[in-house]
């Protein structure tokens, strides 16, 4: 839970940074690093990564949209088969969360298959919890 | 395993970045690439504007010879301090492109041919109208004549380089959200797209003729029918300019003599299907203007109104400016494109517009010499065309190519089908002429003119579309002149498809400035205009056009009888919704009704119509009811017109190519005036007979049957029994046809042959009274709002206000800090 934490807060944080000044899709090479240097396990790199994505691109959204009391995604919604304004931000957050969770997993999966990971701290854990 | 699993994921990521930047299309619908739109740093998120506040921020300007001070309104109006023209015309063109800047992209692309580029190829054909009907030849021949004006030319560069710095500074976050929904960038404006913009204005104001459907009707009908259903004078107009007497010492040029019969040989011409229309004959598009002196008003200063009738749009047409320099402090509506006020007023004067309608397009048969059209015969020789090659750029696609021939007329529009002998026509069209002076100059001259003089020398710098220039000045004239480039025509000259085979058909001269009529300070304490005829058929020059016959009937007598004028009397003349059509029409229909052969609905009904005040409010039934029947009691009345039309057999002509041929052709229907007028004048004419029929109908059995129809239709169809303002269907439709961004919710009254010309989609596109003297005291109102940006709040907001009859005080600052307690912030341009 923690990692996932962790690597989600990177991607939120970063993704922010990123968005100052990289264009949108800054956040995919982002997340990749987040993937490798952050993120435990494969499983955890993607739920860190959705969730980092999600709470940036929803937040954002969210901020845009309470400022200007939801008259453009009310317009916008409308075109994308008569969604509301809050179900645009989660379609707008998802998007953000499955990129950075593809591209959060593509990193720890690059750093599985380019450096052996360390098998032995994971059986420790494991015999941890056992005791 | 772990590679596999590498590559695995690798590749999702990819293919979700690659859909995510790529458009997506689902049949004949795009959806922007959803990444690029969706996301929320630069995507359609950005264009969010915060509903409360002022954002624009303070600029250092390449070009700038001084500071310019922009004060911005509560209506987001831009008051614009400069210490010079240029200046100005700099920070002009700078805002409105902050504003306005996909508009101006997609008006200069329609006009130009280039839609296509952007919107692939269901485009195509529009591009294609608009380069064969020569609308980039006529703004590149603006170009010449404006750059005869030195001071055009500085002004002109100004504005686009204003324009062109804002593009600049635009990251794709700050793109008009309209450039991220079509998925295109915006690109650099320039001097040759001002004159699109312009030319776009003279394509829908002075582009209409008929001569092709006079020319088969003429032929269908006979030359004795046809005069009789289509004279060209309707007895109960008031023109503009009334014959005073001023016309008997002026001696008039003389048209060359010009073959008077129409091309002989014509045969009959194919039918047009309406998206091939050429040139617009669309919806009628009309205005109204008038000027009270002092001895009309309570305040004894005279008053001015302008309320053009437009295509409605959001983003509105018109962009409200203010323009201060040291020379002129000046505001009105300006065109987004286009440097300068077109309607407005300063200190000392205003000003208004409204069509001239005179006919000022033409067409030509061309006699071909050779089978590939390369060359034409012209008074026995042999003459080259001039080939115009256009390319035209469809979003992936090819690149279509098109040639078109250009005769000494103009150019051949019509020839889609080279193998259809019946389309090579030459278009002979005003607005391809090069101006004889800078248009720049007469709005210039408007703007900063201080009394009637400034206003009389700054006209005939006009040449097209040509308008009828209204004015008043704080010293209390006020005065009217139709300007434009008129050709001087012989009698019926341009009413029909001509022959091209002589250069004595073509236009050879043009009416001197000096003998188009105008008025000024006439007794009666009025001018006023509304696209009716310019002059009673006492003007010794022959013209002719689409002249509306009821708006200004009715504004006349109105003004006639008004004393102290008030600016609520204004209000009240600019929402009249009476029609004077209907006036006409409905107790004359009314008196030839026998009602005892209705039923007690039947009756009822017409007791309803006769207890209307022909006045077009929203609320009410009557308008609904009365448009049913006049429509069906027109059809019926001219089903001869329709039966040649599809080639049917008529009492009117037996030889009739058109049954043989077995094609539809296109044929005038009589005007509204003259169809009221025989039915008041000759019930028993031949053409309210069904030739269909062996009974001999009269007008009264037309309006009986007509009449039963229209009642058998609401008894069939009672969800259409509604109100006007339900059943009118009126639509303030974005640019782009996107109904998100219209306002389709809105229920108008308001009729076209009412003042308050509000129809389906047309209508006062800029109500605006001025009220002169010490202190202007100005009104206005638009549908629309300041922003182009659906994203604003002054996306819209001024809609709601117009559509209710309601205007606002236009805030005419004397300095940049004046504190009126209407100011929303300020935005500084300092030289760089």
């Amino acid at each position: 839970m923690k990692n996932t934490l962790l690597t989600a807060i990177a991607i939120l944080i970063s993704g922010y940074l990123c968005s100052l000044g990289l264009p949108w899709w800054g956040i995919t090479p982002v997340a990749v690093l987040i993937g490798w240097f952050f993120a435990a396990n494969g499983l955890k790199s993607f739920f860190g990564g959705f969730l980092g994505g999600f709470l940036l691109w929803y937040s954002t959204a969210w901020f845009a949209d309470d400022a200007n009391a939801g008259m453009l995604s009310t317009k916008v919604g409308q075109l994308f088969m008569g969604l509301n304004g809050q179900q645009l931000m989660l379609v707008t957050g998802v998007l953000g969360g499955m990129l950075a969770a593809f591209a959060a997993l593509t990193g720890k999966m690059a750093k599985d298959m380019l450096i052996k990971p360390n098998t032995g701290r994971k059986r420790n854990y494991l015999q941890e919890r056992r005791r | 395993m772990r590679t596999i699993k590498f590559i695995l994921t690798f590749s999702i990521t990819s293919l979700l970045l690659w859909q995510l930047t790529h458009p997506i299309h689902l049949g004949d619908k795009t959806i922007p690439p959803p990444g690029n739109f969706l996301n929320p740093f630069s995507g359609f998120w950005a264009n969010a504007e915060p509903s409360k506040g002022f954002k624009e921020k303070d600029m250092d300007l390449p070009g700038l010879k001084g500071k310019v001070e922009v004060v911005y309104d509560d209506l987001l109006v831009p008051h614009i301090f400069a210490e010079n023209m240029e200046d100005a015309a700099r920070v002009q063109g700078f805002v409105t492109a902050q504003h306005r800047l996909w508009q101006m992209d997609i008006t200069s692309r329609k006009a130009s041919g280039r839609l296509s580029e952007v919107l692939g190829e269901r485009t195509l054909r529009l591009d294609r109208l608009a380069r064969r009907k020569g609308m980039v030849l006529a703004a590149e021949n603006d170009l010449i004549g404006w750059n005869k004006s030195p001071e055009t030319v500085v002004l002109l560069h100004a504005y686009t380089e204003g324009v062109n710095a804002w593009i600049e500074q635009l990251s794709p976050a700050d793109w008009p959200l309209e450039f991220k929904l079509l998925n295109y960038k915006p690109e650099s404006w320039t001097p040759l797209k001002v004159a699109l913009v312009s030319e776009a204005m003279a394509e829908t104001l002075c582009s209409w003729e008929d001569d092709l459907e006079s020319t088969n009707t003429l032929a269908q009908l006979g030359p004795e029918s046809f005069h009789y259903l289509f004279p060209e004078w309707n007895p109960k107009q008031q023109p503009i300019i009334p014959d005073t007497g001023q016309w008997k010492d002026l001696h008039p040029l003389v048209p060359p003599p010009f073959l008077t019969e129409p091309a002989p040989s014509l045969g009959f011409l194919e039918p047009e299907k309406n998206e091939e229309r050429y040139l617009n004959d669309g919806p009628i598009v009309g205005s109204n203007n008038w000027a009270l002196s002092g001895s009309k008003t309570k305040s004894g200063k005279p008053i001015l109104c302008n309320d053009p009738h437009l295509n409605l749009t959001l983003p509105s047409i018109w962009f409200q400016v203010q323009i201060h320099t040291p020379d002129a402090n000046t505001y009105g509506v300006s065109l987004p494109g286009v440097p300068g006020v077109i309607i407005g007023f300063n200190e000392d004067i205003a000003w208004g517009v409204t069509n001239v309608s005179q006919d000022v397009s033409d067409w030509y048969k061309i006699h071909w010499a050779n089978a590939d059209r390369s060359k034409y015969t012209i008074d026995g020789e042999q003459k080259s065309v001039r080939f115009r090659y256009e390319e035209i750029g469809v979003k992936d696609k090819p690149t279509f190519l098109d040639t078109v021939r250009y005769t000494v007329f103009g150019p051949v529009s019509f020839d889609f089908e080279p193998e259809n002998p019946l389309r090579d026509f030459a278009l002979r069209w005003i607005a391809h002429d090069v101006p004889l002076q800078s248009t720049f100059d007469v709005f210039l001259g408007l703007n900063r003119g201080k009394n009637y003089e400034a206003y009389k020398n700054a006209l005939p710098g006009f040449d097209s579309p040509a308008q009828n220039f209204i004015f008043a000045s704080r010293t209390g004239d006020i005065a009217i002149q139709p300007q434009g480039k008129f050709p001087i025509r012989g009698q019926q000259q341009g009413r029909f498809l001509q022959e091209g085979d002589t250069w004595a058909n073509a236009w050879h001269r043009y009416i001197p400035s000096d003998q188009i009529p105008s008025m000024k300070n006439p007794s009666r304490g009025f001018v006023f205009s509304a696209n009716q005829n310019t002059t009673p058929p006492s003007y010794p020059y022959y013209y002719l056009g689409n002249f509306d016959d009821w708006r200004s009937r009715r504004i006349y007598n109105r003004l006639e009888a008004m004393t102290g004028a008030t600016v609520d009397s204004m209000k009240s003349m600019q929402l009249d919704n009476f029609s004077q059509r209907t006036a006409d029409a409905l107790p004359t229909m009314l008196r030839l009704l026998d009602r005892s052969q209705l039923d007690d609905a039947g009756k009822q009904m017409a007791v309803d119509l006769s207890n209307w005040d022909f006045r077009y409010e929203s609320n009410l039934l009557a308008p609904t009811l009365f448009e049913s029947w006049f429509d069906s009691c027109y059809t019926a009345t001219w089903d001869e017109i329709t039966a040649l039309e599809k080639g049917g057999k008529s009492a009117l002509r037996t030889d009739d190519l058109a049954a043989s041929k077995n094609q539809k052709i296109e044929l005038l229907y009589p005007d509204a005036w003259r169809f009221i007028d025989l039915m008041q004048t000759d019930s028993a004419s031949i053409f309210f007979d069904h030739p269909a029929t062996s009974f001999r109908e009269t007008a009264n059995d037309i309006v009986l049957e007509s009449f039963k129809l229209m009642e058998a239709y609401f008894n069939q169809h009672p969800e259409n029994r509604v109100s006007l303002g339900e059943s009118k269907g009126f639509a303030l439709k974005h640019l782009g046809q996107i109904d998100a961004f219209s306002r389709l919710d809105l229920k108008m009254g308001g009729h076209r042959t009412a003042p308050n010309a509000i129809s389906k989609s047309n209508g006062p596109s800029w109500r605006m009274i001025v009220e002169l003297g010490d202190e202007v005291h100005a009104l206005g109102v638009y549908p629309g709002g300041q922003s182009g940006n659906p994203g604003s709040r002054f996306y819209d907001n001024m809609v709601d206000t117009w559509a209710s009859g309601n205007y606002y005080d236009l805030l005419f600052l004397k300095s940049a800090n004046s504190d009126s307690g209407r100011i929303l912030g300020k935005q500084v341009f300092n030289p760089k």
